[in-house]
């Protein structure tokens, strides 16, 4: 499969998600579901890489994406503002996505995939929980905690149709486009729950961006050496390497340091 | 006193609620130790638990056994417990039965992955029960109360809307998950299918009644007893029965719109919350309420006599003349 196929698998998918999940209300009043490309991809990996697949795994996929959905949805609701239009239905939003992702999978009598997904659900909320807590944590439980998040949810679906192998490889991957996406808020001056979490357990002086740089440079390495072992065609890796994780922070990195 | 005559009513499966609130307990245990106080606070808050009560009710028409009902009784209040959460910062309701709500206490995240922990127990829990339709079912009902609050939210402030336009808004918002509450119990018991189509529809009559009763209080109780500042409702821009009902009198009318999306002063609220009171629409609600009462006692006029339509029966009657 070369790159233009696999972005329009992907585009395929997300139209398919996006369908599944439109409402009239929904889409006029809030910023409509989050569906990022890069879980698509991994959600969408094991037929990318030519394994078993079918319609109902990939109707499941489907399913999956409107959790993550969902669960954005609810990462939207303010602290302590009141309660405008835009909120309300940002709140009903991830309540909606749920049902539908619960009448999906339902409908296709895959019982066992709701447990998974809703245990998975379960951690990504504590997790979620334990950010707001008064616990002082280390920086590496902070990063596990983050990285676990991003995972979660796609390791339940590989658990379920065996897919295990790639579990690795996405963590590090999807670690590193969220930990891409905070560098850029911080760097246009944004804040979000997870910056405050890196002051908050970095030792005196604070540098997240440093940390932030640091980590990317890790994951990246990680990222080149589990797709170097892995079997993938030349296609697939290519467009792992070159769309999903660019690694322009080295770079930056040594600029900054002269 | 309200709250000791519901006990005598639910004596009959005393032994099993109290089993159920234990169930509830274990549910929401968490390894967070916040989501664990957040949703501990909730149940502790009480409630009615008419939903697991009807479960368990409605699977006395079919071959009872509480080890297989308690996996449909406790799902169905923590779906109710999870949207209750969530309405709160909806709503931006500091108190829930006269107790601070979990956004009041802590924020609206730690109210959101409440919401979402509770919700995932419940689904967790009831996939133990390997009935598609079972699931269909609830998974429709779910989608179905998610419309009714984003139609809630769009009529707003529209004091013009029509009489259908809110009964279709309760249907879904509250009439539905106790119709499920029945419908289920019943399948799962394995009661026949002409059973739980009547249990189905008591269910909904009496979730009508209830949400219209509910809506009432809010203008006859006092705050210590809704446990929440009266007139709640017509603050929060929701139009329910009594306003809808009050606002054929001109003078009513005129006074309701010019308070409409205000910051009310005290003063302000206890004078719409008095007018509303003293004038006919809390009768007109009333007979609104007791005519799907009727008809929920016509459902279980259909069933066999027995010691749980009796106490269905006594509770279609709470419902229709509670005080909280």
């Amino acid at each position: 499969m070369n790159e233009q196929q696999i972005h329009s698998k992907i585009t395929s998918l997300e139209i398919e998600v996006l369908k599944a999940v439109k409402q009239r209300t929904l889409e006029k009043h809030t910023e409509g579901p989050s569906v990022e490309r890069e879980r698509l991809f991994f959600l969408l990996l094991p037929f990318l890489d030519g394994k078993q697949w079918s319609a109902d795994i990939e109707q499941t996929a489907k399913t999956v994406s409107i959790v993550y959905a969902a669960l954005h949805a609810h990462d939207q609701v303010k602290e302590d503002i009141l309660a405008s239009k835009k909120q309300q239905l940002t709140v009903l939003a991830g309540d909606f996505y749920s049902g539908i992702y619960y009448q999906m999978l339902s409908n296709m009598e895959n019982l066992t995939m709701i447990k998974h997904l809703a245990s998975a659900i379960i951690s990504v909320s504590e997790r979620k929980a334990s950010f707001y807590d008064q616990v002082e944590r280390p920086i590496q439980l902070v990063d596990e905690l983050i990285q676990k998040n991003e995972i979660e949810l796609i390791e339940a679906f590989y658990n379920f149709y065996g897919y295990h192998e790639y579990t690795k490889l996405a963590k590090a991957m999807l670690s590193y486009v969220r930990y891409e996406n905070e560098l850029k808020c911080l760097k246009e001056g944004g804040q979000s729950r997870i910056l405050q979490l890196l002051n908050k357990s970095l030792r005196y002086p604070a540098d997240p961006e440093a940390w932030l740089l640091k980590k990317l440079d890790v994951l990246h390495d990680q990222v080149l050496e589990l797709i170097r072992d892995a079997k993938f065609d030349y296609e697939l890796k290519n467009f792992m390497l070159h769309k999903i994780t660019p690694h322009q922070h080295r770079a930056e990195q040594l600029t900054r340091e002269g | 006193m309200e709250k000791v005559k519901l006990k005598l009513l639910y004596s009959d499966i005393k032994p099993e609620l109290d089993m159920i609130e234990k169930e509830l307990e274990q549910a929401v245990d968490s390894e967070s130790p916040l989501l664990n106080d957040a949703s501990l606070h909730l149940l502790q808050a009480g409630g009615k638990r008419i939903r697991p009560v009807f479960v368990l009710l409605a699977g006395k028409f079919g071959n009872y056994n509480i080890d297989v009902m308690k996996r449909v009784a406790v799902p169905l209040e923590l779906i109710h417990m999870a949207s209750l959460v969530h309405d709160d910062v909806i709503d931006d309701s500091e108190l829930r039965r006269g107790k601070p709500t979990v956004k009041a206490e802590w924020n609206n995240s730690v109210a959101m992955y409440t919401g979402d922990f509770i919700l995932a127990r419940a689904l967790e829990y009831i996939t133990e029960i390997e009935d598609p339709k079972l699931h269909q079912i609830l998974s429709k009902t779910m989608i179905e109360v998610c419309r009714g609050e984003i139609i809630q939210i769009e009529d707003k402030y529209k004091l013009d809307q029509n009489l259908r336009d809110y009964l279709r808004r309760i249907k879904r918002k509250t009439a539905l998950l106790i119709s499920s509450s029945c419908e289920l119990g019943a399948l799962v018991s394995g009661a026949d299918l002409k059973t739980a189509a009547h249990l189905r529809r008591f269910g909904y009559f009496i979730g009508m009644s209830f949400q219209i009763i509910d809506d009432i209080l809010d203008f006859t109780s006092s705050d210590e007893e809704l446990g929440k500042p009266a007139g709640s409702d017509f603050m929060q821009g929701n139009m329910t029965l009594p306003v809808l009902c009050a606002r054929k009198d001109q003078a009513i009318y005129e006074l309701l719109k010019n308070n409409l999306q205000k910051d009310m002063t005290d003063e302000e609220r206890l004078t719409i919350v008095k007018t509303i009171r003293n004038s006919s629409a809390i009768e007109e609600a009333k007979k609104i309420s007791e005519k799907y009462l009727e008809k929920a006692l016509e459902e279980l006029s259909y069933l066999p006599k027995s010691s749980a339509s009796k106490t269905m029966r006594k509770i279609a009657f709470f419902i229709g003349k509670r005080k909280f």
